[in-house]
């Protein structure tokens, strides 16, 4: 298990205010909110700062961390001994919820597991449930099956929360979108005194794939060829999400040229086009007879690209 | 191995969707009033003169959710909110638009 240094993470003085850790929690829980930012570290960013926060805005708990601190070897693995024990926080009020309701488990072995504090009491009615589903983009043009694994609050006959896990085997229609909901009806929170069940929402997040860009239905490919292809035309296979294509690049062709293939996005009613943004590659540092061809195309061509620039 | 379940099948919660207000609450766990309060701000559109007969289009549950995590999270109050929901849309649509101007010019 790693130390965690919670006041690194949110870039303060072990000394520091109140005032001066709230501040910097707030600047930084809106720097990496994941609805603001939307680079892939970003969640994980927000729950280090949100669980840093949570520790050292308390003064007790802030106290505790850093007993721990000053007694924790650098590098060591293990925790010193009788770290975790003496501190009351075990099945505390530690916030749950959201982006911020996974704690680490340098949290959870230090002030034991967050309990759901806002589901002690049974809900008044059966409440809906959300969980996010990742999902490749050749998936959204095929549809897939996926299996879900998920931890469900659950009250027991003394009325206490536990987790008990589920499995649901899930068709995914073709045609879903980033961010998009799938309905699971019934499958949320049970219902209590015979109130109908819960539903069960799912959130669309596609596996970043390095050669397609997905917005909405439209997908943008970006594909090499060689300069000789732009200028003479060229017939060259093209990776489609689902297969591959045939494609002619017209002569002439400029960088950053875009073909579009009808239909070829992401299906649907009104299925999204494919785009193929043509990207002009140089070829590898030529060798001798290859500079003398290049140096005889300079010499046929009367062209100078920044001629609009007053320059040569 | 787990026994072996059934095949579940989904609703697209696109735009043929519609929520009631209560179905819209339930769906992002908020208060009736706080919904209201969205709509009052302009984060949410929905069709219908009253709260009563209000229908939302299905996109609508991923806009309250984050408007509503914008809230919680960040200690935001609803004009704060609606501000940031809007300049997400704005980005949203810039970002389409570098996208439309070309491969090289690409963020991220």
């Amino acid at each position: 298990m790693q130390f965690k240094d919670y006041y690194q993470t949110l870039g303060v003085a072990r000394d520091a205010s109140a005032d001066d850790i709230k501040h910097a929690y707030r600047r930084l829980a809106r720097k990496y909110h994941p609805d603001l930012n939307k680079e892939p570290e970003a969640e994980a960013r927000f729950k280090d700062v949100g669980e840093a926060y949570e520790v050292l805005k308390d003064p007790e708990r802030r106290a505790a961390y850093d007993d721990v601190g000053k007694r924790w070897q650098p590098g060591a693995e293990q925790p010193p001994p009788g770290w975790d024990s003496g501190y009351e926080f075990r099945g505390g009020d530690a916030d749950f919820g959201g982006f911020g309701g996974e704690h680490s488990d340098f949290f959870e072995a230090l002030f034991g597991r967050a309990r759901a504090q806002a589901q002690r009491r049974a809900p008044p009615r059966a409440q809906d449930h959300h969980a996010k589903v990742q999902v490749e983009l050749v998936d959204a043009y095929r549809g897939a099956q996926r299996s879900i694994r998920l931890q469900v609050p659950m009250l027991d006959a003394q009325g206490r929360i536990g987790l008990s896990e589920r499995t649901l085997d899930v068709a995914i229609p073709a045609g879903v979108r980033e961010g998009q909901h799938l309905r699971l009806a019934g499958q949320g929170a049970p219902g209590f005194d015979g109130a109908p069940p819960g539903d069960l929402y799912l959130e669309i997040v596609f596996r970043p794939d390095p050669r397609f860009r997905v917005d909405r239905r439209d997908v943008y490919l970006d594909l090499p060829v060689a300069p000789w292809e732009a200028a003479l035309g060229a017939t060259v296979d093209a990776p489609l999400p689902d297969g591959s294509v045939q494609l002619t690049v017209p002569p002439g062709s400029a960088q950053g040229r875009k073909l579009r293939l009808k239909g070829k996005g992401i299906p649907g009613k009104t299925p999204g086009d494919l785009y193929v943004v043509l990207q002009i590659a140089m070829p590898p540092a030529p060798d001798e007879a290859q500079r003398k061809a290049w140096a005889e195309l300079a010499r046929l061509h009367a062209f100078h690209p920044r001629a609009d620039m007053g320059g040569r | 191995m787990a026994s072996q379940l059934s095949l579940l099948h989904c609703q697209v919660v696109d735009e043929d969707l519609h929520l009631s207000l209560s179905e819209l609450c339930r769906a992002c766990g908020a208060e009736h009033e706080v919904v209201v309060q969205l709509v009052e701000h302009g984060v949410l559109q929905p069709q219908g003169a009253m709260p009563a007969a209000w229908t939302f289009s299905g996109p609508s549950l991923a806009r309250a959710r984050v408007a509503l995590r914008l809230l919680r999270d960040l200690d935001l109050n609803l004009p704060g909110a609606a501000l940031a929901v809007e300049l997400l849309d704005e980005i949203a649509r810039l970002q389409r638009e570098l996208q439309m101007l070309g491969g090289g010019a690409r963020n991220g």
